[in-house]
């Protein structure tokens, strides 16, 4: 393309949207694993809930206001163009959105509400029926809904790009998978970092949950990275010469070193090496707070610049 | 009692129903019914002809709610074809350039300096007449120079400057085709067309036909080369369009392709190939020639022209082969070498011998539509003798145009009478004249410039007082016959009124004459001017039919064979066609051509060359934003060899510099020149800071090309000079 | 023709003959002129390709613009519908509900679309579909001095550009895509 159309706001998009999407899926997990006496992990569930909404929120209002007459974005919203990955994601994202306010809603704390509605002014002191008492009862049910949501959220975003066969880059059946695990990874970093912040810190089922789960996306993303950049290059012509954009092209530091090395390898061995207790011994485990963010950061770091590179790198790449 | 529907279902369903309605537009389903709101508006559309060039192209102007929304070409005329060339459609942008001069405008600083102070017109007239009334009165009428460029409206210009009583009228053939104008009449009598869309052989020198447009000859040659296998030779010392076009390019050394004719002339009259009963009915010299063209070897002309002897001697046979439809393309723009003249006379001389004259796929005298003329009253003829003293040393050469660079010459050295006052009319003799520091000094020592153009050219900024004409689209002009293979009478009819306060020439001629006592000379319109015209073509109300269509074609072209007929007299002095001209012997010119071979460059120096593109009209363009946008400035090629040597990459800022001048431009390393040439389009390097796309971007040519013309008929010789290149930049990073 | 068949859709396409092309810019031009193209912006454009050595040098143009797709990949993608073809082939944008996000410019194989930061949507050549709708040839056909470019109805039998097509072998550009582009070059 002479010059590239998608630029940082898309990519901050994706970021934010694959963002909440893992903050989700994460909490929903947490929320339908339940040890006998409910919630398995209800600290992940709750903080997964109440932060899910918000990137992605974000990411779309600057998205919004990339477009090129932005009061018109609700025109997404009145029709269905069933061959686009963008229509599907934007109704998706409706869903998604409707959900997982709701699910913010079900799992505010106790006090939040009242304290609320007591600041209401009398004409709107109707609204207090949303300080339902069995709200926490439409936790789970919102959260298996979600689930789909969640993981069509974190999809759609690989298969916007995927999906475009002009862009040689984008256009392999593993990009969406990509994204996927990217996506779930960065939900668990989130709540990694918001947990480790807090005052009582990751215990130990909390961190044994994130960092297994989080160990596991980016194995499989190790797992779909090296299969699309061995892949490409057994590929025609204009898929190789788009790979050589980050196999010695102007995105190959971006890519291998802080993607890649910073934000996939590095994290897996720090985390592998924390789960050492667990893997080995049986033990508890208790993270250490810098390591755990560090990681956690870098994975996040990571997600950035993968969605960085693929937009840019996609946009240069070419048949011609 | 229950009603039959609730009234509840009712409303629920008439809101259904209501939101149905207003939801189906937007889904995807019903995209048919929806439409493009288009609101309409008032459109017309009028013929006129285009002026962004001299070909005059017939056009559709569409004016929509008073503003001029597209040009499209006209398909009536037979010369433009129904097509429309870049520049005939960037004239919408020219129109409303907002760089136009807008208004009468008389300089208030110093020349030069762009201080202006905008006036009424009869201030500047009155400005402007006072001031030629002074200098007639102090030095007579001779010592105003009125130099002009074609136009439909230029005869008024000239009648002014006649009727004031100056014979010192240049116009722009001295800068551009005199001398291949000047050689064919010679020898023809006449200025022929060339039947490029019949042709089966075709030979060009230079005359970059599908770079520098020319219309229909482009159209014609790409008609016969692509779609009929017509074959074409092209020298030239440059790559060009036309070369990779081409069936054959030879990158000929510059001022070589007069020994390539003559050694054409040799095979083909050596080896008798000439058609015989042509020569014998209707040339003279023939035997003259054959002894003249003995010297000129194939063998020779492999080393004058860097082309193998093999080549010219199988392009001779080839050529003679195809002839009757055969020729050697004269070009339009002569202005190379000091011997052009004679160059083009070999070149007509050539096209006699085989016997392509007056046929189809030859050379063809031009045939036209009579026009009919509005009587006014006659002026006396100017009594004093033309400064660039035309009688004595350029006797042959056409009196209406003169030699402007030898004008400038004795202005500038006050000789054989001081020249004090110069009008200019629809040209930039910054720019179209080489040497602009003579042509600056030429200024300083005037007492009066006045300039009549659409825009702030670099003439009229370091001119006096400037009265804006109106541009083609805004004026109703005299009908314009233009002769040819298929001659055409066009209108050039008012499309929009003017934007500006700017007046059609003719107006702002009777505005000076008025003032100088001229008045009656010029009492009539221009509507009188048009009807007279029309009146004798051969149409029921013509004047009509051109309004409708813009257009008269005449009926029954294309014309050959006018001139073939055993008793036919040329306009020569033989009555034959003058392959040996006497009148060049007495005037003391070779009667045959001669080759002289062209002084090399110096070590170390370039032949600097220049030329045309499609995007641009020589200076007058170069501050169109749509042109602007696709040429947007000049560099200057180089061949890479040489430029290596030098140390200068591709983007570098080079100084190219001659005796007279030097300028600075980015260098363009290209394998698409010789390596002995350099090569700058012409038009760039303004210094007219109203004209804010083109002031100060790329370089004018004029700066550095020293005067030097063709000895026989004038013409300016634009390929004479030699310059150094070095590196004085870095490339800028992209 | 096609009354006589009564039922056969148009299929309207470009034949293009670039050895005739000699880069003058003038369908540039005429496209601009004729759909307010902003500048620095371009709805059709020529393709050069030179090379070689002094002086064994080429040089070729090739005009390039929208290809009006058989299965256009940037209706395929876009979200409101606002890009959409037409039946007779032509692929249009609805500038009322195009949001502007771009997307079809980034699926466009040809880089036939930009977007235009004075009436913020996306544009690019409609085949002067107002022209042709009232059976006027696009501007850059009708300009072209050397007649580069046909345009005509391939489903009629008796069009210049069905003759040109079934008696001249033609190319065309990226087959690969899928996308079916509707500019023919002829070889």
């Amino acid at each position: 393309m002479p010059e590239p159309r998608w630029g940082f706001l898309i990519v901050a998009y994706l970021f934010l949207g694959g963002m909440s999407a893992g903050l989700f899926f994460v909490s929903a997990l947490a929320t339908y694993l339940e040890d006998g006496r409910g919630a398995a992990y209800s600290r992940v569930a709750r903080v997964g809930a109440l932060l899910a909404p918000w990137p992605v929120s974000l990411g779309s209002g600057l998205l919004v206001f990339d477009l090129g007459h932005w009061f018109r974005f609700y025109k997404l919203f009145v029709t269905f163009q069933w061959h686009s990955p963008m229509s599907i994601g934007a109704w998706l994202l409706a869903g998604f959105s409707g959900i997982t306010l709701a699910a913010f809603w079900a799992w505010l704390p106790e006090t939040t509400l009242p304290w609320l509605v007591r600041r209401l002014p009398k004409r709107l002191r109707f609204l207090s029926f949303v300080d339902h008492p069995s709200r926490g009862r439409w936790r789970r049910p919102l959260a298996m809904a979600g689930l789909p949501f969640s993981i069509g959220v974190g999809i759609y975003t690989g298969v916007l790009l995927g999906a475009v066969q002009a862009r040689p880059f984008w256009n392999t059946n593993l990009v969406a998978q990509m994204f996927l695990f990217s996506a779930l990874s960065s939900g668990c970093a989130v709540l990694i970092l918001a947990l480790g912040a807090s005052r009582e810190g990751l215990d130990h089922s909390d961190a044994k949950l994130l960092y297994s789960l989080d160990i596991t996306l980016l194995v499989l993303e190790l797992f779909i990275v090296l299969p699309y950049v061995i892949h490409g290059k057994l590929s025609p012509l204009s898929v190789q010469r788009a790979l050589d954009l980050i196999l010695g092209g102007p995105f190959t530091v971006a890519f291998w070193g802080v993607f890649f090395t910073l934000g996939l390898v590095l994290p897996l061995a720090i985390e592998l090496w924390e789960m050492r207790p667990v893997l080995l011994n049986r033990a508890p485990l208790h993270p250490g707070r810098l390591l755990a963010g560090v990681s956690a950061a870098l994975v996040l770091v990571g997600g950035f610049t993968l969605r960085y590179v693929f937009v840019s790198a996609g946009q240069m790449s070419t048949f011609q | 009692m229950s009603a039959p529907v609730s009234r509840r279902a009712l409303l629920r369903g008439a809101a259904g129903a209501a939101a149905a309605v207003a939801l189906a537009p937007h889904l995807g389903c019903a995209r048919f019914l929806k439409r493009r709101g288009e609101v309409p508006v008032e459109s017309r559309e009028v013929p006129t002809a285009c002026e962004l060039c001299p070909n005059k192209c017939a056009v559709l102007a569409v004016v929509e709610g008073g503003r001029i929304r597209k040009l499209n070409p006209n398909p009536l005329s037979p010369k433009s074809r129904g097509m429309l060339c870049a520049r005939g459609n960037a004239a919408v942008r020219s129109v409303y350039d907002p760089d136009r001069v807008k208004q009468p405008l008389i300089r208030a600083g110093a020349r030069g300096e762009g201080k202006w102070r905008p006036v009424s017109w009869d201030e500047a007239f009155d400005f402007a007449a006072g001031k030629l009334k002074a200098i007639k009165g102090q030095h007579g009428p001779e010592a105003v120079l009125w130099s002009s460029t074609e136009g439909f409206q230029e005869e008024f210009f000239s009648n002014l400057g006649l009727a004031y009583g100056s014979p010192n009228l240049v116009r722009h053939p001295t800068l551009c085709l005199a001398s291949v104008n000047l050689a064919y009449s010679m020898t023809f009598g006449t200025v022929p067309s060339f039947d490029l869309l019949n042709a089966d052989y075709v030979i060009m020198s230079g005359a970059n036909r599908f770079e520098s447009i020319i219309t229909p000859d482009t159209m014609d040659l790409v008609e016969s080369t692509m779609n009929r296998k017509a074959k074409l030779v092209y020298l030239d010392p440059r790559f060009t369009v036309t070369a990779s076009k081409a069936d054959e390019w030879f990158p000929v050394r510059p001022g070589g392709d007069m020994a390539f004719i003559l050694a054409l002339l040799h095979v083909i009259i050596g080896e008798d190939r000439v058609d015989r009963e042509f020569v014998a009915a209707h040339c003279h010299g023939f035997d003259e020639l054959r002894a003249h063209v003995q010297q000129y070897t194939p063998k020779w002309a492999a080393a004058e022209t860097e082309i193998p002897a093999a080549d010219i001697v199988r392009i001779a046979r080839e050529f003679a082969d195809a002839a009757p439809r055969a020729l050697y393309y004269a070009g339009r723009r002569s202005s190379w070498y000091v011997n052009d003249f004679q160059m083009r006379r070999a070149q007509a001389i050539l096209n006699a011998v085989v016997g392509s004259w007056d046929r189809e796929g030859g050379v063809v005298p031009n045939s036209k539509i009579g026009l009919g003329e509005l009587l006014y009253m006659p002026w006396d003829e100017p009594t004093a003798p033309r400064i660039d003293e035309l009688d004595a040393r350029f006797p042959l050469a056409a009196k209406g145009d003169g030699v402007f660079l030898q004008a400038r010459e004795n202005v500038l050295a006050g000789t054989p009478y001081p020249v004090k006052g110069w009008m200019v009319y629809k040209q930039d003799p910054m720019n179209a004249l080489p040497d602009r520091g003579r042509t600056q000094k030429m200024i300083e020592g005037m007492d009066f410039v006045g300039v009549i153009d659409t825009q702030m050219s670099d003439t009229a900024w370091f001119a006096d007082v400037i009265l804006p004409e109106s541009t083609y689209l805004e004026r109703l002009d005299p009908l314009h016959g233009l002769p040819g293979i298929w001659p055409v009478v066009v209108m050039r009819q008012q499309v929009i009124k003017p934007i500006h306060d700017t007046r059609a020439n003719l107006e702002i001629v009777q505005g000076l004459a008025k003032r100088l006592g001229l008045g009656d000379y010029f009492d009539y319109t221009i509507e009188q001017w048009v009807a007279e015209q029309a009146k004798e073509l051969p149409v029921d109300n013509p004047l009509a039919h051109l309004q409708k269509h813009g257009v008269f074609a005449a009926p029954g072209a294309p014309f050959y064979g006018t001139t073939r007929k055993p008793d036919h007299r040329f306009l020569t002095r033989s009555g034959k066609i003058e392959l040996y001209s006497e009148r060049l012997a007495e005037a003391g010119h070779d009667p045959l051509p001669t080759y002289v071979a062209p002084t090399p460059p110096p070590a170390d120096s370039f032949r600097v060359l220049l030329g045309r593109k499609a995007t641009h009209t020589h200076a007058g363009t170069t501050n169109n934003a749509w042109l602007h946008e696709l040429t947007p400035t000049n560099d200057l090629w180089i061949n890479p060899v040489p430029a290596a040597a030098l140390g200068i990459a591709h983007g570098d800022v080079v100084e190219v510099a001659s005796k007279v001048g030097k300028v600075r431009l980015p260098a363009r390393v290209t394998e698409e020149i010789r390596p002995d040439c350099v090569f700058m389009l012409h038009g760039f390097g303004k210094k007219s800071r109203q004209l804010r796309l083109a002031y100060n971007n790329g370089a004018s040519d004029a700066d550095v090309l020293e005067t030097a013309w063709d000895r026989v008929s004038g013409n300016a010789a634009f390929h004479e000079t030699f310059v150094t290149v070095r590196k004085v930049g870095e490339a800028p990073h992209a | 023709m096609r009354e006589r068949l009564g039922i056969k859709r148009r299929r309207y396409a470009l034949a293009v003959d670039a050895r005739k092309c000699i880069n003058c810019k003038a369908c540039v031009v005429a496209c601009k002129a004729e759909n307010d193209v902003p500048l620095g912006r371009f709805r059709n454009r020529i393709n050069e390709e030179s090379g070689g050595a002094f002086p064994r040098l080429r040089a070729s143009f090739e005009p390039e613009q929208c290809h009006h797709c058989a299965s256009p990949s940037c209706v395929r993608v876009c979200p409101t519908g606002a890009s959409y073809q037409r039946s007779d082939g032509l692929v249009l944008v609805e500038g009322d509900d195009c949001i502007g996000c771009g997307y079809c410019i980034i699926a466009c194989p040809y880089d036939a679309r930009f977007f235009n930061e004075q009436t913020r949507i996306v544009e690019k050549c409609t085949m002067c579909a107002h022209r042709v709708d009232a059976g006027k040839p696009p501007a850059c056909v009708e300009t072209c001095p050397t007649r580069v470019r046909v345009f005509g109805d391939l489903a009629d039998s008796g069009s210049e550009v069905r003759h040109l097509l079934d008696s001249r072998r033609s190319h065309v550009k990226q087959p690969e895509t899928g996308n079916g582009p509707h500019i023919h070059y002829l070889d």
